[in-house]
């Protein structure tokens, strides 16, 4: 008798936080749903309430490791609007410096420690050989990239913000201290290797693309609209500007938004699957108003980076596809042409002599009682929004993390890769990772995203109509 | 340049899991920078194999599970170990001592002398105190960190 079953993916693994996935099979052992949950819950909206506002930004650092400095910005921009100040030339720059250099160092774990298993490797690679260890086996420079890349991003961030996880730094009004000439001289002097390693690590990364044609023509590759904020010549930027919005064409939908009402075009849909929340563009509607965010919608959005050697790849990235790039395959591509542009611009702000200024925060009481304040993070964008009583307490916060604006999309995601790799009613190790390399395009954060607890532990479960377990593969 | 690292890691937000860095805390003004460095981290990531990898010796600080190793709260347990001889790894991003040193003997071809000193914990819930039995061994860890790093800097 055939019968309909579950594939259970617990969780899904070398991504940041905690999630499942499950692919509901029909009665021929073909995929027809699949869902990414995220089983983590977050507090950090509640937890809030009551704290002075200026603690904000030292508080939301917390909410994440790897991305604290993206965290950091979009609060103190939302405080900077309580305040209702512009912050200093100088503040506004360094604040620039300090995202850029989380950028480099985000993405780089995202490709080097996280993603580069599979893209060197394989998909179908033993997995306990998916790691760094196996990396460095197979390609030693490589992975000694990976590290001297990331410690790069990290040792600005410690130097401008005394250290490399949960600084606090930048405040409301600006950043608490300036940076000091010999500070400044030890980045620019660290600069020219992290641009030889991101310019190979470029080459290298499109030698091989031609390996994965299949995951390329199904990894998320179908048609969505793409959010990212851009400046105001429509330039790549990770610090402010307005909101843009183009469909899969590469038409644009929506221009010159403006990121502190968000809510007028976001929507949030809670599923009761998962804990992460939905978003969609309101005039859409849900689940129409699908869209992605992060390195690949950015450079979807954006007409140009603005740095020699990003558009010149920018060029490039372009020429995949007449329409906006669609498969989230490229994420990955993105992402390094990311950090191309990320090490341009670091080199471009450091040598501007209003860098290293004395004037770099703005004091003042509270002049609104109500602010939103937006960025770019690795992931996307990213929204705080806060109201505060006439006291400066937090009366109300919403968060809106990248990875929400793109859960719609990796849901998709998911469905698509199991529909055309998961057959059957026999699991296998490269089926698997092919349903959890998808996610790690998007770089998922979890911990952001929700709130971690709880253990990583892999299991996959083929369920019957009647709840019987058909077949189970587990990775401790 | 130090020749001794100490490496204390452990959430110092998550009451006896900053054991470690209570450590790193009492041993600073008792220990040379020009012969001991000492980092407070959060967890082990690949980019320490970076930084073991100038050092004679290393001493790795933490706090451990009572439940996992049947360690008595506040037993200190001290354990030499080096690269090349752990189990195939599970993460990519966090790694054990062990692993942090394999990866800065593959990379760097690196084999610092390398010791884990625990202190089974308590209470890791949420706060920024350290519960007694841990209070009263953090005087015996420094001490024997003290040694190690004479045994290691003679």
């Amino acid at each position: 008798m055939k019968q309909e079953s579950t594939i259970v993916i617990d969780p899904v693994t070398r991504i940041e936080g905690h999630s499942k996935i499950t692919l509901h099979l029909n009665e021929d052992g073909r995929v027809e749903d699949a869902r990414f949950h995220v089983t983590q819950f977050r507090g950090f909206e509640k937890l809030c309430e009551g704290r002075p506002f200026y603690e904000m930004p030292s508080l939301m650092a917390r909410i994440c490791g790897i991305c604290p400095v993206s965290h950091l910005i979009a609060s103190a921009k939302a405080c900077d609007s309580l305040l209702a100040v512009r912050i200093p030339p100088t503040a506004d720059k360094l604040r620039r410096v300090f995202g850029l250099a989380q950028v480099t160092q985000s993405h780089a774990l995202s490709l080097f420690h996280l993603s580069s298993p599979d893209l060197l490797l394989g998909m179908d690679a033993d997995p306990t050989k998916s790691n760094i260890f196996g990396v460095a086996e197979a390609n030693k420079e490589l992975a000694l990239d990976g590290i001297r890349l990331r410690q790069f991003g990290q040792k600005i961030i410690e130097r401008l913000g005394g250290k490399r996880i949960h600084p606090a730094w930048v405040v409301p009004g600006g950043v608490s201290e300036p940076l000091t000439e010999a500070n400044r001289d030890a980045i620019l002097e660290a600069l020219p290797e992290a641009l030889a390693i991101a310019e190979r690590t470029l080459e290298w990364f499109k030698s091989i693309m031609e390996r994965f044609r299949e995951e390329i023509s199904t990894f998320g590759n179908f048609p969505t609209m793409f959010m990212g904020i851009v400046k105001k010549d429509n330039g790549l930027t990770f610090y402010g500007g307005k909101l843009r919005i183009v469909d899969a064409s590469g038409h644009v939908v929506a221009d010159d938004l403006d990121p502190t009402n968000y809510d007028d075009y976001i929507g949030e849909k809670v599923e009761p699957w998962s804990y992460l929340k939905s978003t969609y563009y309101k005039p859409k509607g849900f689940p129409d108003g699908v869209y992605r965010v992060g390195p690949l919608a950015r450079l979807n959005v954006a007409d140009r980076c603005g740095t020699p050697r990003a558009d010149q790849e920018l060029a490039e990235f372009h020429e995949l596809q007449r329409t906006a790039v669609l498969s989230s395959f490229h994420y990955h591509h993105a992402r390094l042409i990311e950090i191309l542009y990320c090490i341009e611009r670091l080199e471009s702000l450091l040598n501007d002599p209003e860098i290293l200024s004395k004037h770099v925060r703005a004091v003042a009481r509270p002049n609104a009682l109500e602010g939103v304040g937006a960025c770019e993070a690795p992931r996307g964008t990213l929204f705080h929004h806060y109201k505060i009583d006439e006291q400066g307490l937090i009366r109300w916060v919403n968060l809106i993390i990248a990875t929400g604006h793109n859960n719609l999309a990796m849901n998709r995601s998911v469905l698509q890769v199991a529909k055309h790799f998961v057959h059957g009613r026999r699991l296998t190790p490269g089926m698997l990772n092919r349903v959890e390399a998808v996610i790690r395009c998007y770089d998922p954060c979890l911990s952001c995203s929700t709130h971690a607890v709880g253990q990583m532990r892999l299991q996959v479960q083929l369920i019957g109509p009647e709840g019987e377990v058909l077949d189970e593969v587990a990775r401790a | 340049m130090p020749r001794v690292l100490i490496v204390a890691y452990g959430n110092p937000l998550r009451c006896d899991d900053g054991i470690a860095w209570r450590a790193a805390d009492a041993l600073a003004p008792k220990v040379s920078a020009s012969e001991v460095e000492i980092l407070r981290l959060h967890q082990l990531t690949p980019e320490l194999a970076d930084t073991v990898r100038i050092f004679h010796a290393v001493i790795f600080v933490d706090a451990a599970s009572c439940d996992r190793s049947q360690n008595k709260p506040g037993m200190i347990r001290l354990e030499e170990i080096r690269g090349g001889t752990s189990e195939p790894a599970r993460f990519s991003h966090v790694l054990s001592p062990k692993k942090v040193l394999d990866l800065a003997l593959q990379l760097y071809g690196a084999s610092p002398s390398a010791f884990v000193i625990t202190v089974a914990g308590k209470n890791f819930g949420h706060g920024d105190s350290l519960s007694a039995p841990v209070a009263s061994a953090l005087p015996e860890l420094v001490a024997r960190i003290e040694h190690l790093i004479k045994q290691s800097n003679p």
